[in-house]
């Protein structure tokens, strides 16, 4: 459990990867938005800017760079694969914890302030993010931990088999996608499907991306204990 | 290759060291009751493995020309030099007086030449202690 | 006692190709071994397997007494200086914060010290230092953290003689107030001579020389003067190479001389020179015969 903090902490010792990153991605992202709100003044209705995900996409990389770069050295420091992996897979989970409520308590600002005083929804997202704090808080950070972990999958397939193994990773990826369609299409329950979630509620969804990080994970765990440096 | 205070790679470095050493209790540097440097002193002076210079010290034990005090170090024993320079004594006939003989043969110079020569080299370095 | 480092019949092959041919050897705690061999023969897959950052496909390695892969255990009191090594993109000092974070033992002075003897600027990133550097970075990881198993592959690619000096003083003196396992694979033998209580020479994936330094030294000497003496005094003998010009001869002869080989060598006007641990170790190679015109095989 030491070893686990002490990767974390080492992990973090890249703070632009991990912190800096991430937030001024945001910033200048909303910063950009507000900027095209404020040049359009002749809009009154709502704007729904949707460049929230910057940071969702942000935090793959974050995972897969967080990994890539740092994984040789602390197997050299004689930390196991195991080790490492759990570290930062403590470290990704205390990430996405404090960065959601970062976004929880940005969206209650928004709330407050009418959109930052432009009507502005940039950190309220209907449906996904509209509900009370705490649930936006839990739908954040299983997205946020989502993320991570898929970003951290990809970092361990690359420093596993490089280039080819991250494009043959990709490839597979798109692969199952198109399996799972072809799948609900030739059991004909495209429509059974659309009432499934139709029906599913943000809790609901929070829970499928749930189990979805969690078999992420799974799969990085398994494919970094034969990785060789 | 890396200085090493004089040590060579033609012969163990343990066998080298212990013969430094040796050479300073014939010679008188290191008295009988006086304490010879520790191994990591040894170590550090030759830059060489402390392992090494432990056997070096270790073989000079086995002679009995040293003794370990508990807890202080080790020190050059009673009569140490005495009995060294009575061995070496002995090989010095061989090692230095036989190829002597053999290469003065070789050159023609008998036995009473040879003996003039030795007192002639001995006078020239203000004579020699016996 | 249960050897530091215990190999036994590994072997790994990448791809059909044998890149470690049935390799045993134990290492005891507490000594400073040298890793020698050219270059591909084998020398850094043996060291990361014993890291447990690769894989063997057959045999057994046990460090400490158990097997290094995914044990924390053994794990926890290793390091490994890589030549190669990828650095996180770090400054040098948060590098060496970090590493101290993974190490009960690490001393921080020690660290400083060799820091400021490297004269490694800490604030400049590590992929900014030059190869040099890098590797000087490597070594105080590799001192500081005074792990009981501590390897070192090609440490000082790139560092001028004096910081190699620097290198084998330290290892030295922190090795005299710690003691620990250290195995060293380098190719600068006749440098690191003084250091090494033991040398293990691999070539092709196998072990062909594990021996003392100091059964080694004075185990081989070169012969050479007039011909026919030269024929003279290696009558008999072991002979490993001859080579030979006009009437001029010069033979390896192995095996330790005495006393009265040295007289009737200097009898026999012959020049006498022993073979540094270097060129035994390029005999134990098998070192390719010289494209002379005019010479006799052994």
């Amino acid at each position: 459990m030491s070893t686990w903090i002490s990767v974390a902490r080492y992990q973090l010792t890249d703070r632009y990867t991990f912190v800096t990153g991430p937030w001024t991605i945001l910033g200048l992202d909303f910063l950009i938005t507000a900027a095209i709100v404020l040049g359009y003044p002749g809009r009154n209705g709502q704007v729904y800017a949707g460049a929230l995900s910057a940071i969702y996409v942000y935090l793959v990389v974050t995972g897969a760079l967080g990994i890539a770069r740092q994984l040789p050295f602390a197997l050299a420091l004689g930390v196991s694969r195991r080790a490492f992996y759990a570290g930062t897979t403590l470290l990704a989970a205390a990430i996405a914890a404090v960065y959601a409520l970062g976004l929880t308590v940005l969206q209650l600002i928004e709330r407050a302030t009418g959109g930052w005083g432009l009507k502005l929804h940039f950190f309220r997202v209907p449906y996904l993010l509209s509900g009370p704090w705490y649930l936006s808080w839990l739908t954040s950070f299983v997205g946020l931990a989502l993320m991570l972990a898929w970003g951290m999958w990809f970092g361990i397939v690359y420093r596993r088999w490089n280039l080819p193994g991250l494009l043959g990773f990709i490839a597979a990826q798109a692969v199952a996608v198109a399996l799972v369609l072809v799948i609900i299409g030739g059991a004909d329950a495209w429509s059974s499907a659309g009432r499934f979630f139709k029906a599913l509620t943000v809790e609901g969804l929070t829970g499928l991306l749930a189990v979805l990080a969690v078999a992420l994970l799974a799969g990085g765990y398994a494919t970094v204990r034969r990785l060789t440096v | 290759m890396r200085e090493m205070a004089g040590l060579d790679e033609g012969a163990p470095l343990f066998v080298q060291v212990a013969e430094r050493l040796a050479d300073e209790i014939a010679d008188g540097t290191l008295p009988e009751g006086e304490r010879v440097p520790s191994t990591n002193e040894l170590a550090a002076y030759y830059r060489i493995n402390p392992a090494t210079a432990a056997k070096g010290i270790a073989m000079l034990t086995d002679d009995t020309l040293l003794e370990k005090r508990r807890g202080i170090g080790m020190f050059v024993a009673a009569g140490a030099r005495t009995r060294l320079l009575a061995e070496r004594r002995k090989r010095f006939a061989e090692r230095y007086v036989q190829p002597l003989v053999a290469e003065a043969g070789r050159l023609g110079i008998d036995a009473d030449e040879l003996v003039t020569l030795i007192r002639e080299s001995s006078h020239g370095q203000g004579g020699t202690r016996p | 006692m249960t050897p530091a480092i215990s190999v036994a019949g590994l072997s790994r092959r990448y791809r059909g190709q044998l890149a470690l041919d049935n390799v045993s050897f134990d290492i005891g705690s507490g000594s400073i071994t040298g890793l020698l061999g050219r270059n591909g023969a084998g020398k850094t897959t043996l060291l990361r397997i014993i890291a447990g950052h690769e894989f063997a496909s057959a045999g057994s390695v046990r460090v400490l007494g158990a097997r290094p892969v995914e044990n924390d255990h053994v794990l926890r009191q290793m390091v490994f200086v890589r030549e190669d090594q990828a650095y996180p993109d770090f400054r040098v000092g948060k590098a060496v914060q970090a590493a101290s974070w993974f190490y009960p033992n690490w001393s921080h002075e020690r660290a400083g010290a060799l820091l400021e003897e490297f004269r490694l600027p800490l604030n400049r990133k590590i992929k900014k230092l030059s190869r040099g550097m890098r590797s000087a970075l490597g070594i105080v990881i590799g001192l500081a953290a005074r792990a009981e198993i501590t390897l070192f592959d090609e440490p000082y690619a790139g560092l001028d003689p004096v910081a190699r000096q620097i290198f084998y003083d330290w290892l030295l003196a922190d090795y005299a107030e710690h003691p620990r396992t250290v195995l060293l694979s380098t190719h600068l033998i006749d440098e690191a001579a003084g250091l090494l209580e033991r040398v293990m020479v691999i070539d092709r994936g196998q072990i062909v020389l594990n021996s003392g330094t100091d059964e080694l030294r004075g185990g081989a000497t070169s012969v050479s003067g007039p011909a026919i003496a030269v024929a003279e005094f290696t009558s008999g003998r072991p002979v490993w190479n001859r080579r030979r010009v006009a009437a001029q001869e010069s033979a390896v002869v192995a095996g330790a001389l005495d006393e009265a080989d040295r007289a009737r060598a200097a009898a026999l006007h012959l020049h006498l020179e022993p073979l540094t641990l270097q060129q035994l170790v390029v005999h134990a190679v098998g070192s390719p015969e010289p494209p002379a015109r005019e010479r006799t095989s052994a």
